[in-house]
């Protein structure tokens, strides 16, 4: 349990593309400054301030040294979280419990354009075996997970399409996606580009360049500054084995980081209890993992739930409702828009994706190969 | 922030190259070594049995340390438990490249071993992969004691 | 903080060149030591912090691969980077973790294993810190050959570090025999703890002045024995909560912690410039170690401070952030050196350690500073534990440009009330 609360009070993201007409310094500025304002706070107010960027993604060791400038760190308690930038928002939130600080500002920050970040999972691999053997990287990863996945409990290709027809549909009517498809069926989705058996263009992820901030609060400094603040209810993170030695049909530390994230929350029942979620998807496929790792139905009933209707924007549990990450992953902050997102919602402040009455959002972020890390926050408006 | 003028500056790939060489360690060592007669090693928890491929220095479901008297030898035969056809590869540059001739890449349990394995699956059409196929190891014609010795796993008649 | 903390256990792996394992072993092996020293068992750990510079060894993100070799699964874990101080952000990272409440015993591992890169030393990790800004400039047309912060700046630290090295000379009018000297106690030292990398019994100022190969200027002031090397290596600590820690013997509890970052001190993004004349004024150091002491309940840390342990990979950093960190006058620091303070045996022992210029694997060093501090509390330091009564230690680190500072106090008993 915690002894204090904390809370969001402020938040930005950029807008999401796939080649951003200026540099990554002028990018993270932008979002630090909108979050700041925001939240009603000068850079004098900033306790700490967490960056979460990785230096393979942007192409450069001590990829923050130039960021620790525009994102308003100069002369501030700082650090660098070099994962999904939810983590951040974590980290950023166990300094503030700490009692040491009370205003955090977070950053996180990915240019895609800057190098294809499917490269760089292969990195990621074992490099004395998996990377010598030459064939893994995350999409081919993720294609013999999904087929594994599909066959174990009958879900058919058109079923994990009908994600991508959902979120690019919603991110039709979200300003800051990259990939934005009003109207798009199944038929596209399911005729675009082929790269790993049953991976296509439209049922994965884009490549993106993108930022987000957020400021976190402590109670005390959250009630003084802000007329709505978002409270974190409940937040778990659990990492898996490495892919040679874990379930490939299941995201078991995806279900480890939610349980501990509900038990905070005091929610027994997901899908009843939560009014939207907001989750890293990767992929098509991944999304319907997803919502058995997340208890919204049984195990392998994914491909029913999306076919029940219950996670579009108008069912009883919307997911996604800004389109996720398969309508625009900046890496590193895409954990951190969907936290952006779910902010948003409660607030009363998503614009033409509101989710009418949404009080208690899931937000969940993800690193390395097939959802190896996860992470889970609940947050909440005043109860 | 408004771009007052746009213009197009072609940039060439830089031309720096950062290089690595992983030293592998014991057990990896005699693994990569034993593939020179064309043996596949695993090792084999003493506390709770979980075999794993490659052999490694700790256990991770009980956190029991191994060494190289936790060396087993596998038949190089196993069951396919998942699959894929990739149709578009990275070339190492980050560029994507389409595949005139697509590859299949297999999802492999050895017999006796527990950990999946990653493969290429050769000799196989798309069609025909299937889970729970058996496959065995096919070597390249002269092994070296090196990983490339595996050519990879094809369906067993 | 609202929860005493201390660090409970410490475990390093012998640093040096080591071929004979792999990057997740040598992890691992530092994490079983660590958890035999505090006496856990792995499922005793809540979670984990790790850390280490990407770009040098080749892997991103080897915690996903390696994890599995020191109980990682079912855990949350948390990775940091700072660049020469990842360590103590790591170590910090698993101090709040504690400090929090939400967990009671953090494993906190830093580690770098720089001979899996092709290139000698850590030239391709250090240089790509301004590469992709230099491209960018010369794809617009500026001309990078004359610009003074290129010279330093593409080196990263290594660079800055001599225009530091003069710089600071110039301040404090130290001379370049004072350089020899600290850089002679780090190998005599370092000869004493049988996890360091570079060990050299007898060393004197004189005999590696005069030495043929350490005596020769790299770059002035800098001689190649000046030079800490690119070491493979990883240290460990468990830091627990006090209901933990008071099971322990002597549990090395943190009194205070605080980070704090400048501007990049020689190149600025684009390379437009930025405000520090001086780089050997190292502001954000004394903000930052105001800001330890004073959570330490610490008022005068020349008298209070026992053992310091210093993140000086260049010997004129010994020096300068002894001052900084409030120890000596700015500017004087090379008094007490002459007289021999700073031994093992002195009044105020300046890594007993050896410190980085003996031993430099950049995710661990910075780690290895909180966890030296930490054995000379404990009284584990072995040979190299400082004769005197150990009540409050710093430790330090540096990353970045020299612009990213750590400072972590820790004593042997807790502050009651923060």
């Amino acid at each position: 349990m915690m002894r204090e609360k904390v809370a969001i009070i402020g938040y930005a993201q950029s807008y999401h593309q796939a080649n951003m007409p200026m540099t990554r310094e002028d990018m993270v500025f932008e979002v630090a400054k909108e979050a700041a304002k925001m939240a009603g706070i000068e850079r004098e107010d900033i306790d700490t301030v967490i960056n979460a960027t990785n230096d393979y993604y942007e192409g450069r060791t001590i990829s923050e040294l130039f960021l620790v400038m525009p994102i308003g760190a100069y002369l501030k308690d700082y650090t660098k979280v070099e994962m999904d930038g939810a983590n951040a928002v974590f980290y950023g939130m166990l300094k503030i419990l700490s009692g040491t600080h009370d205003i955090a500002l977070i950053v996180a920050n990915t240019q895609g354009s800057t190098f294809n970040p499917h490269q760089i999972s292969v990195y990621t691999l074992d490099p004395t075996f998996d990377r010598q053997i030459g064939v893994l990287n995350d999409i081919s990863a993720a294609a013999i997970q999904a087929r594994v996945y599909m066959n174990k409990y009958g879900i058919s290709e058109e079923e994990a399409a009908i994600v991508s027809v959902k979120n690019l549909g919603n991110a039709a009517k979200n300003p800051h996606a990259h990939r934005r498809m009003p109207g798009i069926s199944l038929e596209e989705v399911l005729s675009s580009k082929l790269y790993c058996d049953p991976i296509r263009e439209l049922t994965m992820s884009p490549i993106s360049d993108g930022a987000a901030a957020v400021v976190l609060a402590s109670e005390k400094k959250a009630r003084e500054l802000s007329d709505c603040p978002v409270w974190i209810k409940g937040v778990g993170s659990c990492q898996d084995s490495y892919i040679r030695d874990r379930k490939l049909y299941k995201l078991e530390g995806l279900e480890a980081a939610a349980k501990k994230a509900y038990q905070m929350a005091g929610i027994k029942n997901p899908f009843a209890e939560l009014d939207a979620a907001e989750v890293s998807e990767r992929y098509a496929h991944e999304e319907l993992m997803i919502y058995e790792a997340l208890g919204f139905c049984e195990e392998g009933r994914g491909g029913t739930l999306i076919d029940s209707c219950a996670t579009f924007n108008d069912g009883q549990l919307p997911v996604n409702p800004s389109g996720g990450a398969l309508s625009a992953d900046p890496i590193t902050a895409t954990g951190l828009i969907r936290i952006v997102e779910a902010t948003m919602q409660i607030r009363g402040e998503a614009g033409a994706h509101q989710i009418p009455g949404a009080w208690r959002v899931l937000a969940h972020g993800q690193t390395g190969i097939c959802a190896q890390q996860n992470i889970v926050f609940i947050l909440g408006g005043e109860e | 922030m408004k771009i007052l003028k746009e213009e197009v500056i072609p940039v060439k790939g830089i031309p720096v190259v950062a290089g690595f060489r992983w030293s592998v360690g014991e057990l990896m060592d005699r693994f990569i070594k034993e593939l020179g007669n064309k043996k596949i090693l695993g090792a084999k928890c003493s506390k709770c049995n979980y075999t794993y491929v490659p052999p490694r220095a700790w256990c991770s479901k009980c956190s029991a340390k191994m060494d190289a008297n936790n060396l087993v030898e596998l038949s190089g035969r196993g069951v396919l438990v998942g699959y894929t056809t990739a149709y578009v590869e990275l070339d190492g540059n980050g560029n994507f490249r389409d595949l005139e001739k697509p590859k299949a890449i297999g999802a492999i349990k050895l017999e006796d071993a527990d950990s999946t394995i990653f493969m290429p699956l050769i000799d196989v059409e798309p069609e025909k992969l299937k889970e729970g196929i058996t496959v065995k190891v096919v070597w390249q014609e002269e092994t070296k004691g090196q990983i490339s010795d595996i050519k990879g796993f094809k369906p067993e008649k | 903080m609202w929860r005493n903390i201390a660090v409970i256990g410490v475990g390093q792996t012998k640093h040096g060149i080591r071929r004979d394992i792999n990057a997740a072993e040598m992890i691992a092996e530092a994490a079983w030591k660590a958890l035999e020293d505090a006496e856990l068992g792995p499922e005793d750990i809540d979670a984990i912090a790790i850390g280490n510079m990407q770009g040098f060894g080749g892997i991103c993100q080897a915690e996903l691969w390696s994890g599995d070799l020191f109980a990682a699964p079912g855990k949350p874990v948390l990775r940091i980077a700072t660049g020469g101080t990842t360590g103590g952000s790591v170590a910090q990272c698993g101090m709040y973790q504690v400090a929090s409440g939400l967990f009671d015993t953090v494993l906190a591992i830093g580690f770098e294993k720089h001979s899996d890169s092709k290139e000698p030393g850590a030239t391709m990790g250090l240089s790509h810190v301004g590469l992709a800004n230099m491209f960018h400039l010369l794809a617009n047309g500026v001309d990078v050959r004359t610009s003074f912060a290129y010279g330093g700046g593409v080196g990263a630290a290594a660079g800055v570090s001599a225009y530091q090295a003069c710089e600071y000379m110039h301040r404090s009018g130290c001379k370049i025999e004072h350089l020899d000297m600290v850089a002679a106690k780090s190998r005599r030292n370092a000869a004493k703890n049988k996890y360091a990398h570079l060990q050299w019994p007898n060393c004197t100022a004189e005999s590696l002045a005069k030495h043929p190969r350490f005596g020769e200027i790299v770059a002035y002031p800098l001689r190649l024995g000046h030079i800490c090397p690119a070491s493979d290596g990883a240290s460990a600590i468990v830091i627990a909560s006090e209901e933990i820690a008071r099971k322990a013997d002597r549990p090395a509890w943190v009194r205070g912690l605080a980070a704090c970052a400048d501007e990049e001190n020689q190149q600025a993004e684009n390379a437009q410039g930025v405000s520090i004349l001086d780089t050997s004024e190292q502001m954000q150091c004394r903000i930052a170690a105001m800001k330890a002491y004073r959570m330490a309940g610490i008022k005068n840390p020349r008298e209070e401070i026992d053992v310091a342990e210093i993140y000086q990979p260049f010997p004129h950093q010994e020096l300068m952030y002894s001052e900084r960190l409030l120890l000596f006058d700015d500017g004087k620091a090379w008094i007490p050196l002459e007289e021999g303070e700073t031994e093992i045996d002195g009044k105020l022992p300046i890594d007993p350690s050896g410190g980085v210029l003996s031993t430099n694997a950049i995710g661990s060093s910075a780690m290895q500073r909180v966890a030296e501090c930490a054995l000379q509390i404990m009284g584990k330091a072995e040979e190299h534990q400082v004769p005197k009564d150990v009540k409050n230690a710093v430790a330090h680190g540096w990353g970045g440009s020299t612009n990213f500072t750590v400072v972590t106090v820790l004593g042997d008993t807790p502050r009651l009330r923060w």
